[in-house]
């Protein structure tokens, strides 16, 4: 059906059912949290979470479960957008705004054209003795031992501190200069290795065709 | 008030769901991609211990932020590398850099 919609051929038809099925997802489960916040059941706080909750969780599965490679990094910016929602209702408005320049902005960008250098196929059909039970396994058992550890713990009292946002910048870089500085010199050193490591095989491609064609001549 | 408890159950599936990509992904970047997942999910973490049980609630901010900087870092100089394994071996599958097996 939907290959005979009168849509452009750049369209792409599972971004749009896929937009068709998480809205048919995402209705209910807002209007379910919008009749709890009108009948005082949660607060509005909760409802924002609960929303979060779902993008975060709905996006995860998506980074790791799709098998197209774009699909899977548009799935990582919703995730990574509710990851900062959630740093919003924890009150840290800076580092949410980091998570959103630095992740949404720079590593997922950094990430697609990564793909776009390497021809980076989709999941290839794997023939000899696949991973995947053996990760599926692991990651619900580990999932079960922290969900047992955090529902089972007592957290004592709790009470928000908010820090305002001028404190923030005044302490960091007055308690916490020499680690700022250790992690300067760090994204130096990373940032140098990237390029290094990105250049140098060309020159020993050069070095490789000088050989071959006077070994072929 | 959203109790501390929720944060850390979305924390927790986050950091799983994020262990079983780096676990049964063959992709190279689709590896990255689930690494990031598991570096939200300890900040996440962070955050949450530093607003609700720290009375100061710096501690943990700042290790937030320096999560965020190492994973750029490690993302630039990761993808330095697979570009690398690109050029040597054709593919970005982690399966093709075996020269260090035997």
């Amino acid at each position: 059906m939907i290959d005979r919609l009168p849509l452009p051929a750049q369209f792409d038809r599972l971004i749009i059912v896929g937009g068709v099925a998480v809205g048919l997802v995402m209705t209910p489960i807002l209007f379910v949290l919008l009749a709890l916040l009108i009948g005082d059941q949660i607060t509005a706080a909760e409802l924002v979470f609960w929303l979060a909750f779902t993008v975060i969780v709905a996006g995860a599965s998506g980074t790791v479960l799709l098998n197209n490679i774009v699909h899977a990094a548009l799935s990582l910016i919703a995730t990574l957008l509710g990851v900062a929602a959630v740093y919003l209702l924890l009150a840290t408005e800076f580092i949410a705004l980091v998570q959103i320049l630095v992740y949404g902005g720079g590593v997922v960008i950094l990430l697609i054209f990564g793909l776009m250098m390497t021809n980076a196929q989709d999941d290839p059909v794997v023939t000899d003795g696949s991973q995947k039970p053996f990760a599926a396994i692991v990651g619900v058992l580990l999932a079960g031992v922290f969900l047992a550890a955090v529902i089972d713990a007592e957290w004592g009292s709790e009470t928000m501190t908010v820090v305002p946002f001028r404190d923030f910048g005044a302490r960091l870089f007055r308690d916490f200069i020499v680690p700022v500085i250790i992690v300067g010199v760090l994204l130096d050193i990373a940032l140098s290795g990237a390029i290094v490591n990105a250049r140098a095989s060309r020159i020993e491609d050069v070095d490789a065709d000088e050989t071959t064609s006077e070994a072929s001549s | 008030m959203i109790p501390i408890e929720n944060f850390l159950i979305l924390s927790s599936l986050l950091f799983a769901m994020g262990l079983y990509g780096v676990l049964a992904r063959r992709s190279a970047i689709l590896i990255l991609m689930s690494i990031e997942l598991m570096l939200a999910a300890v900040s996440i973490n962070f955050i949450a211990f530093a607003t609700y049980l720290d009375g100061e609630a710096f501690s943990g901010l700042v290790f937030a932020l320096f999560v965020i900087t190492v994973a750029a870092a490690e993302v630039g100089l990761a993808l330095g590398i697979v570009l690398r394994l690109f050029r040597e071996r054709r593919t970005a599958y982690v399966d093709a850099a075996d020269s260090l097996k035997w």
